[in-house]
């Protein structure tokens, strides 16, 4: 019997098994959440200057098959993200694991014909009408939990119960896992929106704003950035984040050419991964009266290094202080909240407060 | 007449011979960086970003040495060979941080094989600019391009020859811009052939074949540069003694793509890991090790 | 009676502590080791300054700084605990009000905080490691058999400082040993080492930061003139240290103490003050937080290190 598991990424692990779940007969394995065991097991096979995410995913992947799955997912792309899924493979042959990884995404593309037929391996009554379907419903749910997320954090710090929004959202989650058609998700979408947005807040206009950009896994991974976002919302901060899985699929590839034009004066051309959408974001930040922007990437993460020394000279122009974060598997936290800290004085002092 | 400066480093190592000849058939002035030394590795730190790689640090160093010597710098960009031949997301950028960096004026061309932009449209975009008329440039670009491919001809024959050599055989897997350059592999290569070592160069065999028999050892693999590295692993299968690894640190693609290609062969390896700190006197030492034990000379 | 206020600034290396009066002068300081033991040190730098505090001051605010400052600040209950960086950037502003750029080399840490018109603006601390830092430039002065204090002196002495490889402390260690095996005069190495560290601190705390008079130079490799010299001599500016350099952040936060005062009275009598804490591994979970639990008095004031909450 084939037992499937898949990487953790924020919450998306809940669409995943939704569609998962839906549209395969086999036993699905929730991996245990990111915790500091998965990433001392992903590092410990990893080599030795790889970027983060990959010993993320590789710790969850041995997580999982402690658990006992025997067919994993992995997918992604843009830099060297799409090549994780081979060595990975190989990485887990050689430990003596036996399992198929099926990659969605290879050489920068999603081949389904493949796909289907690797899906069809593990389970012989896959159908591809179902697998539509599911898809469908998972891909608007994500764009809901997209929304619905944004609208969290540009609030959940000036919130007056504390803990409100956490567990409405955790309630939504869980709603969602049990929807069975797109109606029913399109009402409950609805319905928690409303309930979000009953949720007291005490916001001023002044409050300051902090834009987070950067590279996409550990943006989007709170574990791997050291819950950067709950850190900055108990300080009663609006943040603005520009990447999610919903931009990453069906907006980012309309949006280069507009933000490609924005950023004229600074580059030329497209770079690699997320550095030129980090660039013309920006430049957005600091023309809309941001207070700060905090950039944040995994160790060793060549497209946002590249895109570093133009981001910088972009703020300086503009005169809006940025933070560095780059994070490894054993950066000390306290040196986190200490920079975190002098930040927002800092930013707090800007405004004359 | 206008002065092209051309960095050495990274670009340098692919197109540095058909430049060579553009310019010199065009009668353009053109200098050239010296080989990597400590001034040019000090202006690269300077100017470069903490975590870049040792190739893009050194790049950025050359060129800050050309700013002042020349009119133009040349600096390309190149995207793809097509959708399976990716580059290192360095060669997407670097135009776009020298640019950003330094206060020159570039000469840039772009090679993007999926968006039909050619080395040819891009020599003859610069030939333009530098007021070259598009019938001469033709003429130019034809002239370089087959000067290029007798003196690749031969280097890969020479390299390939090797193989039959009776001493022992190393394949050395790394980029042109690390093998050659003369504070990263330049001291390896002159370890290797005192101690009688025949090596066979990854990046001068013939990339047609090396890029296609990379697929035996990875099928996913999409970067242009380092499947013509791992390819050279199957063409050469059987004939060598040894492998040795050579990247600049951090790498992306090596740190994955060496990764498996190490977990894949039958051969004994090293890999060596190089940054702007490192001292030859330890690369010396696993050098000697490595080679010591391929000669089997600890045995006797 | 006069209204006096506590800064305490609790390194890795050393805990600095100042009693400042409402104008910012400064009644008494102390500076003593901190020898891996925060609690310690304080209940020492606390005695010390309680001898030399004249009769009539009253303590009505207390302020922690440094990488120990939740704890101290427990300890203390200080009315207002801060980071390093702004403290010192408070206690620097006291007495420069001008100040451009503060470039600060401590123990184990060093960063620039680059300050306009009186507020911060942007600032940087040290990513890779301890290398280029006080605790680095002191081992390498036991390696060459001199004393810390001297080191600075030693490297005036040269003409032509040798060139060290000083980003990594590994690399810089091996690097030195093989100049002083070859046989380069002590000083210039010395001053090799100084000049080493002013380059790789621009190159890394200080890259892509626009450094502009006045200078002020702090942090305790700041007593080092050999670093002072090729500070100077690379920015092209004079650089400023100031005699009480190395208590500025304990003088920021008893400036920020008393700005923000309660109204309250504090005492200095700890000998009578249990605390400790307790370190214990949380198994609740996976992620097997290391919890540090705190006692003051025997009543738990406070936990850390818990990434869920529940404590």
């Amino acid at each position: 019997m084939n037992k499937l598991s898949y990487p953790l990424m924020g919450d998306y692990h809940i669409p995943a098994k939704f569609l998962l779940s839906h549209v395969l007969k086999i036993d699905i394995i929730t991996p245990p959440p990111i915790s500091n065991k998965t990433i001392e097991l992903g590092t410990k096979y990893s080599p030795e200057f790889v970027c983060t995410p990959f010993k993320y995913t590789l710790g969850t992947m041995l997580e999982s098959i402690e658990k006992g799955a025997n067919c994993l997912v992995q997918m992604g792309g843009g830099c060297r993200y799409g090549y994780y899924g081979e060595v990975q493979a190989q990485i887990l042959s050689d430990l003596g694991y036996n399992v198929t990884l099926i990659n969605l995404v290879t050489k920068g593309k999603t081949d389904i014909k493949r796909i289907v037929k690797e899906f069809k391996k593990i389970d012989p009554k896959f159908s591809r009408l179902k697998a539509l379907y599911y898809t469908f419903i998972t891909l608007k749910m994500v764009k809901y939990m997209d929304h619905v997320d944004e609208y969290i954090r540009s609030n959940i710090g000036f919130e007056i119960e504390k803990g409100a929004f956490e567990s409405l959202k955790f309630k939504m989650l869980r709603d969602f896992q049990k929807v069975k058609s797109y109606r029913e998700l399109h009402r409950k979408y609805h319905f928690y929106l409303k309930e979000f947005k009953n949720i007291k807040v005490h916001k001023p206009d002044d409050c300051l704003k902090i834009g987070i950009i950067g590279e996409l896994y550990t943006i989007m991974e709170p574990f791997s950035n050291y819950f950067l976002e709950k850190e900055l919302a108990q300080n009663h901060i609006e943040i603005k984040r520009f990447t999610n899985v919903h931009y990453l699929l069906f907006e980012k590839s309309f949006k280069i050419r507009k933000y490609l034009k924005d950023t004229k004066k600074y580059i030329k051309y497209k770079m690699g991964a997320d550095a030129s959408d980090n660039i013309a974001r920006t430049k957005y930040l600091c023309e809309h009266k941001y207070d700060g922007i905090i950039h944040i990437k995994s160790s060793f993460c060549t497209p946002e290094i590249g895109a570093m020394p133009i981001i910088n000279k972009i703020a300086n122009n503009y005169g809006v202080p940025v933070l560095f974060f780059s994070f490894d598997a054993n950066t000390s936290e306290t040196g986190i909240k200490t920079r975190l800290e002098a930040f927002y004085d800092m930013l707090e002092m800007r405004r004359g407060k | 007449m206008d002065k092209v400066g051309i960095p050495r480093g990274i670009f340098y190592y692919y197109y540095g011979d058909i430049w060579k000849s553009f310019f010199d058939y065009l009668k353009i002035p053109y200098i050239i960086s010296p080989s990597t030394n400590k001034e040019i590795m000090l202006l690269g730190t300077k100017y470069s970003n903490d975590e870049m790689c040792l190739a893009l640090k050194t790049y950025l160093g050359h060129v800050s040495y050309l700013e002042d010597k020349c009119d133009y710098i040349l600096v390309p960009r190149i995207d793809n060979f097509g959708l399976d031949n990716q580059t290192c997301t360095n060669f997407l950028s670097a135009y776009d941080i020298v640019q950003n960096t330094f206060n020159i004026k570039t000469l840039n061309y772009n090679i993007d094989l999926e968006k039909h932009e050619t080395l040819k449209r891009g020599l003859i975009k610069i030939g333009k600019i530098l007021n070259k008329k598009h019938s001469e440039l033709v003429k130019a670009y034809k002239y370089a391009m087959k000067k290029y491919k007798e003196k690749r001809e031969s280097e890969i024959m020479l390299n390939f020859n090797k193989l039959n050599s009776s001493k022992v055989k190393i394949l050395l897997i790394s980029h042109p811009y690390n093998t050659y350059d003369d504070l990263i592999g330049k001291d390896i290569i002159k370890y290797l052939e005192k101690n009688d070592v025949e090596i066979i160069f990854s990046d001068k065999l013939d990339e047609n074949l090396t890029n296609k028999l990379s697929e035996r050892i990875s099928k996913d693999l999409y970067f242009k540069y380092s499947k013509d590295n791992i390819g050279a692993l199957e063409l050469t299968k059987g004939k060598i003694n040894g492998v040795i690894f050579l990247s600049a640190f951090p790498c992306g693609p090596d740190s994955l793509v060496n990764e498996l290609a190490m977990r894949k062969i039958n051969l004994p390896y090293i890999n060596l890991v190089l940054d702007d700190n490192s001292s030859f006197t330890g690369t010396e030492t696993r050098l000697e090790s490595f080679v010591d034990m391929l000669k089997g000379d600890i045995h006797e | 009676m006069r209204n006096c206020y506590l800064g305490v600034d609790i390194g890795s290396i050393s805990t600095k502590g100042v009693i400042i009066d409402e104008e910012n002068n400064i009644i008494t300081s102390c500076y003593i080791w901190t020898e891996g033991n925060p609690v310690k040190a304080v209940r020492n730098l606390i005695r010390n300054i309680k001898e030399e505090i004249p009769e009539d001051c009253v303590i009505k605010g207390i302020g922690t700084t440094g990488s120990a400052r939740k704890l101290i600040g427990l300890m203390l209950k200080a009315n207002i605990v801060k980071n390093e960086i702004t403290a010192h950037a408070v206690g620097t502003l006291t007495f420069y009000p001008n100040v451009r750029t503060i470039l600060e080399i401590g123990g184990q840490d060093s960063k620039i905080i680059l300050i306009r018109n009186g507020i911060i603006t942007n600032y940087a601390m040290n990513t890779l490691c301890a290398a280029g830092t006080g605790s680095f430039l002191s081992s390498q002065a036991k390696r060459l058999g001199l004393d810390v204090n001297e080191f600075g002196k030693y490297a005036l002495k040269s003409k032509n400082p040798v060139k060290i490889a000083a980003r990594c402390t590994v690399f810089a260690e091996s690097d030195l040993v093989h100049k002083a095996q070859v046989g380069y005069p002590k000083e210039d190495i010395v001053a090799g080492l100084c000049k080493s560290i002013v380059l790789n601190y621009l190159n890394n705390v200080g890259k892509g930061k626009k450094i502009e008079a006045p200078i002020i130079f702090q942090g305790g490799v700041s007593k080092n003139e050999g670093v002072v010299k090729y500070f100077k001599e690379v920015l092209n500016e004079d650089i400023i240290v100031d005699k009480n350099s190395h208590l500025m952040g304990a003088i920021g936060i008893a400036v920020l103490a008393r700005k923000n005062k309660v109204g309250k009275t504090y005492s200095l009598e700890l000998s009578n003050v249990k605390f400790d804490t307790k370190a214990m591994e949380c198994t609740r979970c996976s992620n097997n937080c290391e919890l540090l639990k705190i006692y003051r008095n025997n009543e738990l004031v406070d936990s850390w290190g818990s990434k869920c909450g529940k404590y």
